[in-house]
């Protein structure tokens, strides 16, 4: 042989199984697609609009962060586009651009790219956004009077709001068949059941969401609202609670996010049921119409607490120096 | 390489190698103008060479450097001397390399000072001739009247993946084994004898005359350090804490190796190499210890191209190379050609917490949180809270991180500045 050839010298491992944040993403938003399709069907294009400008915004606020910050252009793992897209499935058909604008920028800016980007964000950033909206423009994020203009061939009033308003009996009408079919009013991807369900176990199979939090979650919901209902029937059951508002979205696209959540098994269970009973619990005592937002958010504060609760690593030398 | 499986919620599982019947006899290779010896000191200050360029050697003769653990290598090949380099290997550690120009194979001397003493073995005589048999066997533990030893493990299976180097041993070669065992319990007065084999090894192992343990055949299942977990864990615990008691490893090709050498009086240089080519191709290669790994790949009609990548030891746990000039070490059980676009790309991204790696730790080392101190340089943290030296440098992690991030690499390097302080 002539020339020697140049080898490539690195580190083992040598092989790895293929994954890849970008592989990763790219399944999620395939499967938020399944319950964003019928909720733009749902409400039209003005719907569409807003799925297009929160994810181009949020992908537009990850450059622009990236070139502040002079890191490398990280649109390319497909984090950014995620967020734009689970921000627009809680947002309502008729939310103004600006507010899609503002709510990217402080999902990207402040909730993701001040803790230094991706994995190092202690709170969930479409949470923080959407609580932050809450807080400052409630009557955008109202989905009877954001959505009063739509003729719907079905009881168009948010679901929570009555049940909040005037108790169980008032939502006693609603058959869990057409919540499940999406005949309710609410965020654009946050209304079809099926449809959030079945992108919920595509991720849970395919290991892209811890299936241990999203399933805690939905049992914390369920079981609390269960013994509510059970003590005083003016408290709506579990099925209602499972269906309405943001609990389905918040079970598989929300309270699972990676870098906000626990990764240990015991934390895991106690992060998701603990979101799970406060989101009831803020429904039933609380002053807000739905809990989600900020039982995530507060779950995501103690999650590095829970996740200390470790198994005891096999073989630990524990030196008191 | 073994894909992500479809269903991501299970526990990955990584398998290892079955050695069944499409493995063929091992070709063997032949160096064809020289051989290099790799002697790597563990001594500080700076170990010298007792011999020279011009020296010329017989097959099996010893040659000695001043270094108290492995003071000698024994030359494969007759032939001269024509170069002695030093150089740094992997974490700074020092190698002298002797080259020596082989003689022609019809008129090889043999050096014959083993074999005069071959028929009275003992552990004397197996410390000073047999260090450096295929497998390194670890005579040296012995030595330390603090950790008697209490038992011997003989390791039928291979600790990284790919390899099938020693169930090969195990499965064609009991009675070698059989012998080696006999010679072991000999020379060290250690009766017990396990035999780590894989479940479809357990017959064939059955006549070795040692007690058998099969290992599921998950990595890392077979590492050392869970097999002695494991021993220890079944004896009861000693009445006096004063001395620990430890496992002995032995490698089935090194204990073969021991047997066939008492048997013979001639000591064996062929070392087994599973070799994976860049088709993903298997074959069992025996060469002699020194071999230069390009006389390997000539043999097995395979070309380096630029930006290949050529690993010694398995794809987990190995460590790669600069040149194809580089010597069959004694315990290079695994050679693996891989092909420069196959090689997984490593991206920049910081860990996102997904927590694939703590599912797969065979340890429940909290790798999430030690990987963002370990990036950060806070290597004293990461002992003192993240469990950094429980880790067995088994790899799996590295291999499932979402983010490519280099774990096992981090980790080596934390371990290697803080040992050195
Ligand atoms: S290399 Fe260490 S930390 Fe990583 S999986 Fe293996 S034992 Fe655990
Ligand atoms: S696998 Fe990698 S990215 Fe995932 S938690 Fe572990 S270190 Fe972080």
């Amino acid at each position: 042989m002539s020339a020697t050839p140049k080898l490539t010298v690195s580190y083992a491992p040598f092989w790895h199984n293929g994954s890849r944040i970008s592989k990763k993403s790219c399944n999620i938003f395939m499967a938020s697609l399944l319950a964003v399709v019928p909720g733009v069907y749902q409400y039209g294009v003005p719907a569409l609009g807003v799925v297009a400008l929160s994810v181009g915004s949020a992908m537009m606020w990850e450059i622009i962060m990236n070139i502040l910050t002079r890191r490398p252009i990280s649109i390319g793992d497909g984090n950014a586009a995620v967020i734009g897209m689970i921000f627009a499935m809680l947002l309502p058909a008729t939310a103004p651009w600006w507010i899609v604008v503002i709510g990217t920028c402080i999902a990207i800016v402040i909730g993701k790219h001040i803790y230094g980007g991706i994995g190092g964000n202690p709170f969930n950033p479409v949470m923080l956004a959407i609580a932050i909206l809450m807080l400052s423009w409630g009557k955008i994020l109202d989905f009877n009077a954001a959505l009063a203009s739509y003729a719907f061939n079905f009881n168009a009033v948010y679901p929570l709001t009555l049940m909040k308003s005037f108790g169980a009996s008032a939502v006693g009408g609603i058959s869990l068949k057409d919540l499940l079919m999406g005949r309710q009013i609410g965020g654009i991807g946050a209304t079809c059941g099926i449809g959030l369900i079945a992108g919920g176990i595509y991720l849970m199979l395919r290991g892209y969401i811890r299936w241990e939090i999203a399933l805690s979650f939905l049992a914390g919901v369920g079981v609390t609202a269960l013994c509510f209902n059970k003590v005083n029937p003016v408290y709506a059951g579990p099925g209602i609670h499972l269906l309405t508002g943001y609990t389905l979205v918040g079970a598989f696209y929300l309270i699972t996010e990676d870098s906000s959540s626990p990764v240990n098994f015991i934390p895991m269970m106690i992060y998701g049921a603990g979101a799970g009973i406060l989101t009831v619990l803020i429904r039933n005592i609380g002053a807000h119409v739905d809990g989600v937002v900020f039982a995530i958010l507060i779950a995501n504060l103690i999650n590095p607490l829970v996740d200390k609760i470790r198994p005891k690593t096999i073989g630990e030398v524990i030196t008191h120096a | 390489m073994i894909k992500r499986s479809f269903f991501g919620c299970m526990t990955p599982k990584l398998s290892y190698a079955v050695v069944d019947e499409s493995y063929a006899e091992p070709v063997p290779v032949s160096p064809k103008k020289k051989i290099i010896l790799f002697f790597s000191p563990t001594g500080g200050d700076s170990p010298q060479p007792a011999f020279k360029v011009g020296d010329t050697v017989s097959a099996g003769q010893k040659l000695c450097i001043t270094d108290p653990a492995v003071p000698y290598m024994l030359s494969s090949m007759s032939g001269k001397i024509t170069d002695i380099t030093s150089m740094t290997g992997i974490f700074g550690k020092k190698i002298i390399s002797a080259t020596i120009a082989i003689d022609d194979p019809s008129q090889q001397s043999v050096d014959e000072s083993f074999k005069s003493i071959h028929q009275a073995p003992g552990l004397g005589n197996a410390m000073e001739f047999l260090k450096c048999l295929p497998g390194y066997p670890g005579f040296g533990v012995f030595a330390d009247k603090n950790h008697p030893v209490q038992t011997i493990a003989v390791l039928g299976m291979d600790n990284d993946l790919v390899s099938a180097t020693n169930q090969y041993v195990v499965k064609n070669n009991i009675a070698s084994v059989k012998t080696g065992i006999g010679v072991l319990r000999q020379i060290t007065g250690v009766h017990n004898v396990v035999l780590i084999v894989p479940p479809q090894l357990v017959q064939v192992a059955g006549s070795s005359g040692a007690t058998l343990k099969s290992v599921d055949m998950a990595y890392p299942s077979a590492h050392p350090v869970l097999i002695e977990r494991y021993l220890l864990a079944q004896r009861d615990k000693p009445q006096n804490q004063t001395t620990v008691k430890s496992v002995a490893f032995f490698t089935a090709e090194a204990v073969a190796a021991i047997g066939a050498a008492y048997n013979t009086g001639r000591i064996p240089f062929e070392k087994i190499i599973t070799f994976l080519s860049k088709d993903g191709r298997k074959r069992l290669v025996s060469a002699p210890v020194g071999t230069p790994l390009q006389d390997i790949l000539d043999a097995m009609s395979e070309t380096l191209g630029d930006g290949d990548r050529l690993i010694v030891g398995g794809p987990m746990t190995g460590f790669s190379v600069y040149s194809a000039d580089y010597p069959v070490l004694p315990d290079m059980d695994t050679l693996i050609l891989q092909e420069s676009k196959t090689i997984p790309e490593q991206p920049d991204t910081p860990c996102i917490n997904c927590g694939e790696c703590i599912r797969v730790c065979p340890v429940k080392v909290p790798i999430n949180m030690l990987v963002r101190y370990l990036e950060a340089g806070q290597f004293e943290v990461a002992r003192d809270q993240f469990a950094l030296f429980a880790c067995i440098e088994c790899g799996f992690c590295a291999y499932v991180c979402e983010s490519r991030i280099p774990i096992l690499q981090h980790i080596k390097l934390a371990k290697h500045t803080l040992e050195r302080l």
